[in-house]
């Protein structure tokens, strides 16, 4: 059986060897936003990756600012008890990094200031001697806004400051960056490759970066904002075949009822955000059954443009039955969609188990199936996809994610959405093929600077939504169909807690809160 | 079974009903495909969904008692119903990037070469790039008044001194005409239109900055290339002064390199380097080597700044070979994983010498498709050996293990349709060439960034790639000939790459099928540097 995609003996991958981020800069950066945002994208391509916090060591280790030295902080000769604590933390961190890479670490992410030119050079050098390739990553901020922002909604919530009063806490962190501008050395060497982020991505400066893995590093760091804005996730309608994907047949009498459902339900979601006036884009994939599902949106917006470009007075055709009043139809706002179809974008490929019963698999490939169950993420079956091969394939799709400012709406297949949503909110890859998709919820998703908050609604029952069947794997959802073997759930998992009265969703925020970290 | 799959319960008659033809079609494609495990077979799986054989009347048969399925919808005008095995795709919407790129930096950087490698890049993957490089347009401009009436302006460094008030005047005009045609251009449906000049002063700049600004919804992005590898200047200059440049067509070639030097340093007087804060601009110092981006937006120039970032210089060989001649080559089916033919394993044999003939002791890395072919055609190869998903062959869908004739005598029409437009042609449940350019690119982007690399792949696939090095059209593409057991050589050089082939003396089927009914593409390769404007540029 073929190795599965880009992974070397050594089980890394991208054929990129290890790699060794030191972060650079001063408190209040954005380093630890930045290093977050790297950790979640390396380890949702597969990348063994952990992001090192000195900070998060030091509180660890040695408890909040308050348990520690006065000096601890401040400028100046230390004394030896300081001094010796400082050094216990930075070789514990330095030992920690060690360890995971001996554990089969690819990427480790080492967010500290490094703020002086022999410290990073002394560091560098143990690394690159074991060979791992060292690269520095230096944010700079010379927008005081920023560091403002930063400061009040990062670090004075931080477990240092519990309890402060929040101007007093500000005013204390002020304090503690001073000393450190004094001692801090920007990148200006060439001795190792460096990545320097102005001002959170208004400006980067990239110098001799080689490797793929580090020039697509470079790519995300390049594609990431934090501009407000709303993901939509919905499944694609029930099609005539799902279990085929050479079938790519077309969608079922539900499929068309659902595509319409879905329509209405994503518009009624935007009129209560007041978001009807912004332009949705919509994402399909090529396959007849995602993009079909997408043409109520254009066949409205047609409509709407039509009424809204004739005069007031006319009355517009009415273009389906489907209840909308004539005069809801004219003082709307003309729709404003594009939909794009992705060619990445289709379901993972089941290759010669097309067709075949999850039961039938088995059946007639016992040995493959058994690998496929331990590790659905990882093997590959002849011909096929893996999660794995699925997620490097959805790479590009997920920068375009990044990078897109509009709302966005994803009509897609279950694995496809299961892989971009374990994306947003952070999943550990190998969940990612037991993370359930049902047919029928919209699931909406809004990135946040330390994670998403993200909420389901559920507006569809009909065929193909999914069973009653307890949601702890043990119960088959005989009505969610999923497309092919691969799209089935190992274990079934919800991630977004839902839901669901149409009036008032509960919000069930799945938010993650990274903790805050400083020097 | 399928049967237990499809049948849901529903309160909807009409919906049970259809999905109950679906299913019947369904298993009894499965079933009269003769191809239900036999007893005491159970390791033969039942047939899958494809066009070939017994299968394929089955797979119109499905069709019709699909066909109706969209009838309930309530869509207005819904879109056709699936049928037969494959359709046309429609190129991608790009109408919304309108980007003009305006180059900066000393004559013998590496301008034209950047402009011309990020033209080829976007246009392999569908933009709509064009370069206006305002010396082609200068020369010309000249040479057409030499003909009308007589006059030979004077080109030599004289004319670029910023003292020479008249000559400033002459060059300032034909930046700003040219950037002129380019936004034209892209008003007229261009995505990005490139401004290849030194635009080397903040004055010449802002007026850039200004011109495009009137212009809603164009971007302007500056890409500055850096050089003080006197090495590299050296062997521009080389290049400039002897690869027949019309403007030192009467001069040694001492002479020109003095000339040119000359120009250069009048430029150097005036040069400045971008330090305005707010422009949005590319820094790329030694190409590659060090690239600064600033206030970068869009998904398009990133993904230039990227491509950028992967480009070196170094010279280097990329070998392309088809895998060994398999089964099914022999057989003429496509598609499928099987293994290689008696003659397809004395190639892979025979390939190991044939490269080392060729690069001695220099590293070399082999890429393969994850495919069995491609694998065991790399076998006796002793390099590194990656095996890339990405590589592997168009996937023909439904008709995968099919022979061509089949598929003509099942699908008369849709053959048909296929040979009309093969690029844009997606097999049912499969890809499209554009779907295979698509999944390529970070191959692409890989390649550009690697050394010695040999690629055993496929028919497709080689032909995709070849045709981005040889910066081939989209309409030609499909019909490259890529011949079994030969390997092709290309050695990127400046404006183009050098192309050796190898054939190697076992005999092989033929799997290249000509574009009926039209004349066989002409493929031209050039390496030279286009000196003049094309025609539709110098109006």
């Amino acid at each position: 059986m073929v190795a599965p995609l880009y992974t070397t003996d050594s089980g890394l991958l991208f054929h990129a060897g290890k790699i060794l981020i030191v972060t650079v800069g001063l408190p209040a950066r954005g380093k630890t936003h930045i290093s977050r945002a790297l950790e979640r994208y390396l380890r949702w391509m597969g990348v063994k990756t952990q992001v090192v916090s000195l900070g998060d060591y030091r509180r660890k280790t040695l408890g909040g600012a308050t348990k520690l030295p006065s000096d601890y902080f401040t400028l100046g000769e230390k004394t030896p008890e300081t001094k010796a604590l400082r050094v216990k933390v930075s070789t514990g961190c330095e030992k920690t990094i060690w360890d995971y890479f001996g554990d089969g670490g690819q990427v480790v992410i080492y967010d500290a200031n490094n703020g002086t030119r022999a410290a990073r050079q002394a560091l560098a050098e143990k690394f690159d001697k074991a060979g791992i390739h060292v690269v520095m990553l230096e944010s700079l901020c010379d927008n005081q806004e920023i560091i403002e922002r930063n400061i009040r909604s990062v670090k004075i919530s931080s477990p240092d400051y519990r309890g402060w009063n929040p101007d007093k806490a500000v005013e204390d962190y002020y304090i503690r960056i001073k000393d450190h501008e004094k001692y801090y050395e920007p990148v200006e060497e060439t001795t190792w490759p460096f990545i320097r982020i102005i001002n959170v991505g208004e400006k980067i400066m990239v110098n001799n970066i080689q490797g793929y893995l580090q020039s697509r590093i470079v790519f995300f760091l390049m594609n990431i904002h934090n501009r407000y804005r709303t993901i939509y996730f919905a499944r694609s309608g029930q099609s005539l075949i799902e279990h085929s994907y050479k079938a790519d047949s077309d969608l079922s009498p539900a499929g068309w009822e659902y595509a319409e459902r879905l329509k209405e339900f994503v518009l009624e979601r935007r009129a209560k955000q007041g978001a009807n006036e912004r332009r949705l884009v919509i994402w399909t994939s090529t396959r007849r059954r995602a993009h079909h599902t997408a043409w109520p949106f254009l066949a409205t917006a047609q409509a709407s443009a039509s009424a809204s470009a004739s005069d007031v007075a006319t009355i517009p055709e009415p273009l389906s039955p489907d209840g909308l009043s004539r005069a809801h139809r004219v003082s709307s706002p003309a729709l404003n969609v594009k939909v794009v179809e992705k060619p990445q974008m289709s379901e993972i490929n089941p290759g010669i188990w097309d067709g075949l019963s999850p039961d039938q698999a088995r059946k007639y490939y016992p040995a493959d199936w058994e690998r496929f169950a331990k590790d659905p993420y990882a093997f590959r079956a002849p011909r096929a996809e893996s999660y794995h091969d699925l997620s490097v394939r959805l790479e590009p799709v997920l920068i375009e994610l990044e990078r897109e400012r509009e709302d966005l709406l994803i009509i897609g297949h279950a694995s496809v959405i299961r892989c971009l949503l374990a994306y947003l909110i952070g999943l550990p890859a190998s969940e990612i093929p037991a993370i359930e998709i049902a047919r029928g919820d919209l699931l909406e998703v809004v990135p946040a600077s330390y994670g998403v908050h993200s909420q389901a609604f559920h507006f569809w029952d009909g065929p193909g939504r999914r069973g009653d069947g307890p949601g702890d794997g043990s119960g088959k959802d005989e009505n969610n169909f999923y497309e092919n073997y691969a799209e089935d759930t190992k274990g079934k998992r919800k991630v977004v807690s839902i839901e669901v009265s149409e009036e008032e969703p509960s919000i069930g925020p799945f938010e993650e809160a990274f903790h805050a970290s400083e020097s | 079974m399928a049967s237990n799959f499809l049948s849901v319960p529903s309160d909807n008659a009409r919906v049970s009903q259809d999905l109950a033809r679906a299913a019947d079609a369904l298993q009894s494609m499965q079933a009269e495909g003769g191809l239900a495990p036999p007893d005491g077979s159970p390791n033969i799986p039942p047939a899958v969904f494809g066009a070939g054989g017994r299968q394929g009347s089955m797979l119109k048969r499905f069709d019709q008692s699909a066909s109706t399925s969209h009838k309930g919808s309530q869509a207005p005008t819904p879109p056709q119903s699936v049928k037969g095995i494959g359709k046309k795709v429609a190129k991608p919407d790009y109408s919304e990037s309108k980007i003009v790129l305006a180059m900066v930096g000393l004559p013998a950087r590496g301008k034209s070469y950047l402009s011309n490698k990020l033209m080829i890049y976007l246009k392999w993957l569908e933009y709509n790039v064009k370069v206006f490089n305002v010396g082609q347009l200068r020369r010309t401009r000249a040479r057409q008044k030499a003909q009308q009436s007589g006059i030979k302006e004077d080109h030599s460094a004289s004319f670029f001194s910023n003292d020479n008030a008249e000559g400033t005047l002459s060059r300032d005009r034909l930046a700003e005409d040219s950037l002129e045609m380019l936004i034209k251009w892209l008003k007229d449906g261009g995505n990005v239109g490139i401004h290849d000049a030194t635009n080397s002063s903040r004055s010449r700049r802002a007026k850039l900055e200004a011109r495009v600004k009137r212009e809603p919804g164009m971007m302007l992005i500056f890409l500055e290339s850096i050089c003080d590898d006197p090495a590299v200047i050296a062997a521009n200059v080389a290049l400039k002064v002897s690869s027949g440049d019309p403007d030192y067509k009467d001069m040694s070639p001492e002479h020109a390199r003095v000339d040119f030097l000359r120009r250069i340093q009048e430029y150097e007087k005036v040069y400045e380097t971008i330090t305005e804060p707010d422009l949005s601009y590319l820094r790329i110092t030694n190409v590659g080597r060090e690239v600064t981006v600033s206030r970068i937006n869009g998904y398009l120039s990133s993904r230039i700044a990227f491509y950028l970032m992967n480009l070196h210089l170094k010279p280097r060989s990329i070998f392309f070979s088809r895998h060994g001649e398999s089964q099914y080559n022999v057989e003429g089916k496509i598609g499928g994983d099987s293994l290689l033919s008696p003659r397809g394993m004395e190639y892979a044999k025979a390939l190991p010498a044939l490269i080392m003939d060729n690069i001695g002791d220099q590293p070399l890395t082999v890429w393969t498709s994850t495919l069995k072919r491609t694998i065991q055609t790399a076998e006796d190869l002793k390099y590194t050996k990656l095996t890339w998903k990405s590589l592997d062959e168009l996937d023909a869908g439904v008709c995968d293990g099919m022979t061509y004739e089949e598929i003509e005598q099942a699908y008369p029409d849709d053959f048909a349709n296929r040979d009309e437009d093969k690029f844009n042609y997606r097999y049912r449940g499969g890809e499209s060439y554009r779907d295979v350019v698509v999944r390529l690119e970070p191959i692409i982007m890989e390649l550009e960034r690697q050394e010695n690399i040999l690629i055993i792949g496929h028919q497709a696939i080689l032909r995709c790639l070849y045709a981005y090095f040889h910066h081939l059209p989209q309409d030609d593409l499909p019909y490259i000939k890529i011949p079994l057991h030969t390997v092709i050589k290309l050695t990127p050089k400046a404006y183009g790459c050098d192309e050796e082939r190898y054939a190697l003396p076992i005999t092989a089927v033929d799997t290249h099928r000509e574009k009926p009914k039209a004349a066989q593409p002409v493929v031209q390769i050039s390496t030279a540097r286009q000196y003049f404007a094309p025609e539709d540029v110098t109006a």
